[in-house]
């Protein structure tokens, strides 16, 4: 039941990481694809509808957590305290950005806004990428589970190399994205910085999977077989991302770079199995599934209340999606 | 004990100033489902430029809920991580379907009812908005819920360590607290919705434009707010009393003033308590009254604050006078309400143009009624943050300290003035645009929202 509470989980952090991926991702290209007022408004228009919703995933896996792991989420948020306060006035801050920027028709007034929301996108991947880096590397538990997540800390090489890794995939991510949802020029440029990403993308990927050797033990990575079969996920369509890219197959190539995040996000996922807050440096002083899962009625409740609401949202989602294509423009 | 207060500080402050929107979506969202509902079925064109109106009121207010929601389900791990690791088997569930089911819902069936009105059929267009008031709504009751768990714990039992365990989620979800809480909630709501539409009548009709649509707005507003105004005394807000007698007997002699136990205790009207002498200054009292309410018994002994050891006070002021807030105001809502039917009856109401400039003057009362119901709720439950089993200072993160809190508050504080003026403009924008489409996103390849 941990395990099947551990696989819901890594769903809902995939579903953020792909979808509100697209529109961090894209944010943080925007300044370089689009460049004139009406390029710009296109990007945003295609994001528009959907930027909100997806960072309900945010909430939801959030919010799952609390409901499986209560002690590992008690642990993890008020240990990185400052960081995620800071993640939180990002996520504001993009948002006004976003909505203020049509309130007054005013080319300076956009151009500034259009950077406050590019710039504080490009300042979340950073930090999810940070965090992502600091929880494969462990954080140092003290007695109860608590921690303090200290700045000087968290900084470390590791966990940078993942950010620039969370950048560069997403940027990539975003301009799939673009190429799908606008057109002419935006969509030309987002098609050339995808093809400039990808060998930046395999390349710093390649460094950072070595890395992770150094940073913990082989001996202590959880569940080789998920790792294995997310890097190979990962490689088959991160290839396939680049060869959809050069036939003009551009829906194609959107699915190949979620599947590609996905990939990423389920080797991290068998990396750290089965803690969900390693320690460090010994990664087995950190917060497994099995101590720090709910009882019973509790994981019952909400596995079969997300995977419910999952199907539901599936379901929704494509019946909505149907309807809304199916007589439009 | 300087941390908890910052914790407690942070807290307040930022769940009230996220609750404004849920307020407005909550009460505005059956209104929506309404108009949508008359366009369909009756063909009606006035309903379907209202229901677009409210619409896009609706999703400024959707976005800064979400917005300023995130962190309040933040807050309970980074600020209150050793409640929310004892409690989290049982309050992690439904804050957990909140998000699933409520916020999921809402956010794609939203953004059907906001880009879909030319490419839906108008029935699915409808359906769209009956589901955006259900999860609006859903998403209440699951906070609830929540609340209502920490005010009246059931259906758990401890474990060695004190952790919480959850042993009976129906139990949680169909708690009679719980229940009478949301009803309570879900009318102060509508009541505000209810004032909002009516106010933008007003304004349109004061403003001599819009005169198609004014009159349906300021007709409909005011007889919801009149009967959900009625609704919030009685029943909704006399069961949650007689929930609190029953369970926080402490609580009610904070929000009443009453510091001695007495048979036949009398309602204070007015009077300010005073904590250290122990009496109610300056009172204008009704005798026997708060005997009656209490327990429907005019000679009803009611146990006062002194009753109690001083460490299981609440903050005796703050209760009262957020109580007090709450209930002047509610009845001063009915009145207005029960005002404007009348008007309507006797055909008056859109030739009393006085009436118009109090209808347009409440609009922000109904939001500090709410505002101050909560106050009452959640200070009056104090010093306890989940109700006989808990202290509040036990719950806080042990590595945050007090300085951490006041600098992320203050950082809070300004992101928030810039959201609220933000706000402010974009709302009184639409109202100033008025019900016709202005598109909004208008470059091509993009519908444009309703």
């Amino acid at each position: 039941m941990s395990v099947a509470a551990f696989c819901v989980l890594g769903v809902l952090l995939s579903g953020y990481v792909v979808l509100d991926g697209y529109d961090l991702g894209m944010a943080s290209i925007l300044l370089f694809v689009a460049r004139s007022g009406d390029e710009r408004q296109s990007a945003r228009n295609a994001i528009a509808p959907f930027w909100n919703g997806n960072e309900v995933f945010l909430v939801a896996a959030g919010a799952s957590l609390f409901a499986f792991f209560p002690q590992v989420y008690a642990s993890s948020f008020s240990g990185f305290y400052l960081p995620f306060m800071v993640v939180l006035w990002l996520l504001m801050g993009r948002g006004i950005a976003f909505e203020i920027r049509e309130m007054i028709e005013n080319a300076l007034w956009h151009a500034f806004w259009d950077v406050a929301f590019s710039l504080s996108s490009l300042g979340l991947v950073v930090l999810f990428g940070i965090a992502l880096g600091n929880i494969v590397r462990g954080v140092p538990l003290q007695q109860g589970g608590y921690f303090l997540g200290l700045f000087g800390f968290l900084f470390n090489g590791y966990a940078f190399a993942v950010a620039l890794l969370a950048v560069l995939a997403l940027c990539q991510h975003g301009a799939a994205y673009l190429i799908v949802r606008t057109k002419g020029t935006v969509a030309e440029r987002s098609r050339r910085a995808a093809i400039r990403l990808f060998p930046a993308v395999a390349a710093w990927w390649a460094i950072v999977s070595i890395s992770t050797f150094f940073v913990r033990s082989p001996a202590t990575f959880g569940a080789p077989p998920a790792i294995a079969a997310g890097a190979a996920v990962a490689l088959g369509s991160l290839i396939a991302f680049r060869i959809a890219v050069g036939r003009q197959r551009h829906r194609g190539a959107f699915v190949a770079s979620a599947c590609f995040l996905a990939g990423l996000l389920l080797s991290a996922a068998g990396t750290i199995f089965p803690y969900l807050l390693p320690g460090f440096p010994d990664p087995r002083t950190g917060l497994d599934i099995y101590r720090t899962s709910g009882p019973p009625a509790a994981m019952t409740t909400a596995l079969t209340v997300t995977v419910l609401a999952l199907v539901l949202l599936a379901g929704y989602r494509t019946f909505l999606a149907r309807k809304l294509t199916s007589r439009g423009t | 004990m300087e941390t908890v207060l910052w914790d407690r500080i942070q807290f307040a402050f930022t769940i009230m100033f996220h609750y404004l929107f849920p307020i407005v979506t909550m009460g505005l969202a059956p209104f929506i489902a309404a108009f949508r509902l008359r366009a369909a079925f009756a063909g009606d064109t006035v309903a379907d430029r209202a229901a677009r109106l409210w619409t896009r009121i609706f999703a400024i207010n959707f976005a800064a809920g979400v917005v300023t929601g995130i962190p309040m389900e933040f807050q309970f791990g980074t600020n209150w991580a050793a409640f929310s690791g004892r409690t989290g088997s049982v309050i992690g569930q439904p804050l957990a379907m909140e998000s699933v089911f409520a916020f999921f819902g809402e956010s794609v069936f939203l953004g059907a009812l906001l880009y879909g009105r030319r490419i839906l059929t108008p029935k699915l267009h409808a359906a769209s908005a009956v589901v955006v008031w259900l999860c609006s709504w859903m998403s209440g009751y699951f906070i609830v819920v929540t609340n209502a768990w920490m005010q009246h714990p059931v259906g758990y039992t401890l474990g060695r360590d004190g952790t919480v365990l959850l042993t009976n989620m129906p139990a949680v979800l169909l708690s009679s607290f719980a229940w009478w809480q949301f009803l309570h909630v879900i009318t102060g709501a509508i009541l505000a919705g209810g004032f909002i539409v009516a106010a933008a009548g007003a304004f349109y009709l004061l403003a001599e434009r819009d005169l198609d649509i004014a009159p349906a707005f300021l007709r409909s507003g005011i007889i919801v707010a009149f009967v959900f105004s009625a609704l919030a005394v009685f029943p909704t807000g006399d069961r949650n009393g007689a929930n609190v007698t029953t369970y926080q007997p402490v609580k009610l002699a904070a929000m009443e003033g009453l510091f001695r136990s007495e048979k036949g205790a009398p309602l204070a009207i007015l009077g300010m308590p005073d904590t250290a002498r122990r009496r109610l200054l300056d009172p204008l009292e009704v005798p026997d009254v708060l005997s009656f309410l209490a327990y429907g018994n005019f000679r009803a002994n009611v146990a006062g604050l002194a009753a109690y050891p001083r460490s299981l006070w609440p903050p005796v002021a703050l209760t009262y006078y957020a109580y007090h807030v709450m209930v002047g105001l509610g009845t001063a809502f009915v009145a207005v309400g029960a005002l404007g039917v009348l008007l309507l009856w006797r055909g008056y109401l859109f030739r009393a143009r006085w009436f118009w400039w109090i209808a347009l003057l409440t609009v922000p009362f109904p939001m500090i009624a709410n505002e101050a119901g909560w106050v009452t709720a959640e200070v009056g439950r104090q010093p306890w943050i989940v109700y006989g089993l808990i202290r509040t200072s036990e719950g806080i993160s042990p590595t945050v300290v007090a300085g951490e809190t006041v600098f992320t508050l203050i950082g809070f504080a300004g992101v928030y003035l810039l959201l609220g003026i933000l706000y402010l403009f974009v709302v009184l924008r639409e109202i100033l645009n008025g019900p016709d489409v202005r598109p909004h996103a208008n470059a091509p390849g993009v519908t444009a929202p309703v």
